[in-house]
């Protein structure tokens, strides 16, 4: 339920370390291994799956998502905190029953609900943890301890926080608030209910960070596979929509004009690649397994002085696209999409879209593939979702003379992130 | 700046120490309160405790972020956020360098919490229940998200790298050090702020006074009659970097980190389970090189619950074998309560303060150690013991079933 407040001016602050700064950035530039992005599951207001976002992204772009809002779809409110006169876009057709079946879902949030449907469907899409090209153990079982999850997620579910606090405010006693209600007031309630839910004993993380949540959640994950905390990972990143958190977003007038305020869930299956570091030649398929949809190389995450302003935040992340590209041996001319971000939030779109200028000029611009005018904003979801929308396009009949894509981001307090993908040839 | 042979595994060093603590401002007045077995349980005062039974707290009562903080508007970040930066200023001027020297090289910061800014969410939602949801305080709402507790400290100290904050609960800490850890062994950076933070507020104790878990007065960790938790808040960090590049300038190595390691139960969100937590110290012990005989002093997770206790010490021996005795295993809650977040950053802190400075940390306010949890167990009641150590064990579980243990060694120069 955070919320943007438009980039601040310069201001004529000087920085008592300036000084001592460098102009030029040393960025960590060695070459970073690939990452398999093995199955995917989407959930937004563009429906379920990654052939509906797909679509909903082709289609001509009134500024409305592809039909109108079923209001069937839209998470309850309480009595006294009805939606605001703000435009907003659940996840259309979520049926959390359908995947998950209706026992135990009454104590769920709407966070648990999306990041443990969304993660169910993920291991679906592979075969399961018994599937054909599963991991195994040495006795060749499952290997249950060496999957995990990883989500992002900006603090969990603002509205169950919000009723939770609310209840030690208005009850009779302030401890009497509803004891099963607890565990799901705690950020890592969903990536946990996920790992119960399949067994999944390895490594559970849960990772903030606003709009940069979900690009944390693939750098956390791409160095726990490389450090071999885990061999198989469910990583992405989830936010709900509720009313809590659309008023906060109403009061701080973040939204970008047009920009409706949105929610989702998207889940990667991912592996470190079989195969050695991948370039953009033929032939560097995988050695063995299914073709990934695509491979992750570098995601890195930087933060900006919030001294320098604006200008600098655009600076920080044109170095972070450069350095994410070097580390990827991927060329600025190889890029063929970028996925932004922050276009849905007032003032940091020009914030972005500045530093993409930079990291690209004076070359050829990548095509900017904008969810947010379909999806809405959909904050710690966001980066998640812009990488399933770039799977998505590249599902699609035209677009395959597409060889790499970057999604980036920009948050309100000055962090920038930048993830590199690349679609394999055998893809 | 793209040499290979950075890409080398690098030994890391713990070189600064910083607290925001119940017992205390700064690692040493810390250390010499744990070392003492001081309390620091007492009303709160976060939070109006109208109402509730149980009304004490380990809450950091001297906290002046205005005084502590250099660079950060104190007054536009949450409570969790100002800890974490204060306790990062400090474990940076205690590893003896400049913000600037951090600030020009390539310095990330990463954070543990388990509720975020959760003062932030209380006065929004106080807002909404007087004031109606309309009325809700724009800048304060912009002030919630829980990432910003890592946000806080690149703010406060210039940093340009990554900002993690992980909210893997009350196991955090532990997450944030070993992910700090990787991000310097491997050279995705070549210093890090690492630890958890934490405030004391009204919706936590309310859950876990709901839950039956808070005790009487002051948590007993080991006690026979041990009967909960006491909320409690705090911010610890802690500073790393090679070992090459801290021995290169002189600096003090208070310990190095030596690997860790992470489970998930995947059974229950709130009941602990043994035989995870052993694999996560199988997995700790693994990364880390070190074998269970080798191990001399675990600072355990010990939130002072029957369940807790019970279930970590039978995971120790699972882990440990029936052939090793157990090695002393003590609880820094028994001291500053559960700091949630930032409680297995303050473990991490005493791990390294312990083998530096050698003493074996004590479980302060055990009276009869529960005989239930099986002979042998020393839990070193009362006083620090002086003892020297070599590798030290840090446990941090969690609500969600995600556990993590890290393992420090002591660095001779």
């Amino acid at each position: 339920m955070t919320l943007t407040t438009a980039p601040r001016g310069t201001g004529g602050t000087t920085d008592p370390w300036a000084r001592e700064r460098s102009e030029v950035r040393s960025e960590a530039l060695f070459p970073v291994p690939a990452v398999d992005l093995l199955g995917c599951a989407v959930h937004s207001a563009a429906g379920p799956g990654l052939a509906a976002l797909g679509a909903a992204l082709e289609a001509p772009s009134d500024g409305r998502a592809p039909g109108a809002t079923d209001p069937a779809d839209l998470p309850a409110a309480p009595g006294d905190v009805p939606y605001p006169p703000l435009d907003v876009r659940p996840a259309a057709g979520f049926d959390p029953a359908a995947v998950l079946g209706r026992k135990g879902l009454s104590r769920l949030t709407r966070t648990d609900l999306l990041g443990l449907a969304t993660c169910t469907e993920a291991l679906e899409a592979v075969g399961g943890l018994g599937g054909p090209d599963s991991l195994t153990d040495l006795d060749g079982s499952p290997a249950a301890g060496e999957t995990g999850v990883v989500l992002g997620s900006a603090l969990g579910s603002a509205s169950a926080v919000a009723e939770f606090t609310r209840d030690t405010l208005v009850q009779e006693r302030p401890y009497l608030v509803n004891p099963s209600a607890f565990p799901s007031t705690l950020m890592n309630s969903a990536a946990s209910r996920a790992a119960i839910r399949h067994g999944l004993t390895g490594l559970n993380a849960t990772v903030s960070g606003g709009p940069l949540a979900s690009l944390h959640a693939l750098r956390y994950a791409r160095n726990a596979l490389v450090r071999g905390h885990a061999r198989q990972l469910l990583v992405g990143g989830v936010e709900e929509l509720s009313p809590h958190g659309a008023w906060a977003w109403q009061r701080a007038g973040a939204l970008a004009p047009g920009t409706a305020l949105g929610e989702g869930c998207a889940v990667f299956v991912t592996r470190l690649s079989p195969g050695p570091a991948p370039d953009l030649a033929p032939g560097s398929a995988p050695e063995a397994g299914a073709a990934p949809l695509a491979r992750l190389l570098a995601c890195d995450i930087g933060s900006a002085d919030p001294e320098a302003g604006p200008l600098g935040v655009a600076r920080r992340l044109a170095d972070c696209v450069r350095g994410a590209l070097a580390r990827s041996g991927v060329t600025p001319e190889d890029v063929a999409v970028a996925a932004v971000g922050a276009a849905g939030r007032r003032g940091w779109a020009a914030v972005e879209e500045r530093g993409l200028r930079q990291a690209f000029g004076p070359g050829p611009e990548p095509f900017r593939l904008r969810v947010q005018p379909v999806l809405g904003e959909t904050h710690s979801a966001g980066g998640a979702l812009q990488l399933a929308a770039v799977l998505a396009r590249w599902q699609g009949p035209s677009t395959g003379a597409e060889r790499a894509a970057v999604i980036t981001s920009v948050g309100h307090d000055g962090s920038v992130g930048c993830a590199v993908v690349v679609r394999p040839e055998s893809a | 700046m793209s040499e290979r042979s950075d890409r080398r595994i690098r030994r890391v060093a713990v070189t600064g120490l910083g607290a925001v603590s119940g017992l205390g401002l700064g690692a040493r007045e810390f250390t010499a309160a744990i070392r003492e077995g001081r309390g620091g349980i007492g009303p709160a005062g976060q939070f109006d405790t109208t109402g509730f039974d149980h009304t004490l707290a380990g809450e950091v009562t001297d906290f002046d972020p205005a005084a502590l903080l250099e660079r950060l508007d104190h007054r536009k970040w949450g409570r969790s956020g100002q800890f974490a930066a204060a306790a990062a200023r400090m474990a940076v001027e205690d590893a003896g360098l400049t913000p600037g020297a951090l600030a020009a090289g390539r310095t990330a910061s990463c954070f543990g919490t388990t509720n975020g800014e959760s003062q932030v969410l209380e006065r929004l939602a106080t807002q909404r229940v007087r004031q109606g949801v309309a009325h809700l305080d724009a800048a304060l709402a912009g002030q919630a998200d829980a990432g910003r507790i890592a946000t806080a400290v690149n703010h406060e100290l210039g940093l340009t790298g990554e900002a993690l904050t992980l909210g893997t609960a009350c196991a955090a800490g532990n997450y944030a050090v070993g992910y700090g850890f990787d991000l310097v062994s491997t050279g995705e950076a070549d210093a890090v702020l690492c630890g958890g933070a934490d405030a004391s507020n009204r919706a936590t104790h309310a859950g876990f006074h709901r839950l039956g878990a808070l005790a009487a007065d002051v948590p007993r960790p080991f006690d026979e009659h041990r009967d909960g938790i006491v909320t409690a808040e705090g911010g610890a960090a802690l500073l790393l970097e090679p070992l090459e590049s801290a021995l290169a300038r002189g600096a003090r190595v208070y310990a190095e980190v030596l690997g860790y390691g992470m489970t998930c139960d995947a059974r229950h969100m709130t009941n602990p389970h043994g035989p995870s937590i052993a694999e996560c110290v199988r997995r700790a012990h693994r990364a880390a090189g070190v074998k269970p005989e080798e191990v001399d002093y675990i600072c355990a997770h010990g939130t002072g619950t029957p369940a807790n206790e019970a279930a970590e010490v039978a995971a120790v021996r699972e882990a440990f074998g029936d052939t090793t005795p157990l090695p002393p295993i003590s609880s820094v809650k028994s001291m500053i309560g559960h700091t949630m977040g930032a409680a297995a950053a303050f473990g991490a802190l005493v791990c390294c303060a312990a083998l530096h400075e050698g003493f074996l940390p004590p479980s302060a306010t055990v009276r009869d150690v529960d005989p239930a949890l099986g002979p042998g167990l020393d839990c070193v009641p009362g006083r620090a013991r002086e003892a020297r150590l070599s590798i030290a064990q840090n446990h941090g579980f969690a609500f969600g079933g995600n556990n993590a243990v890290a393992i420090f060694g002591r660095f001779d120069a």
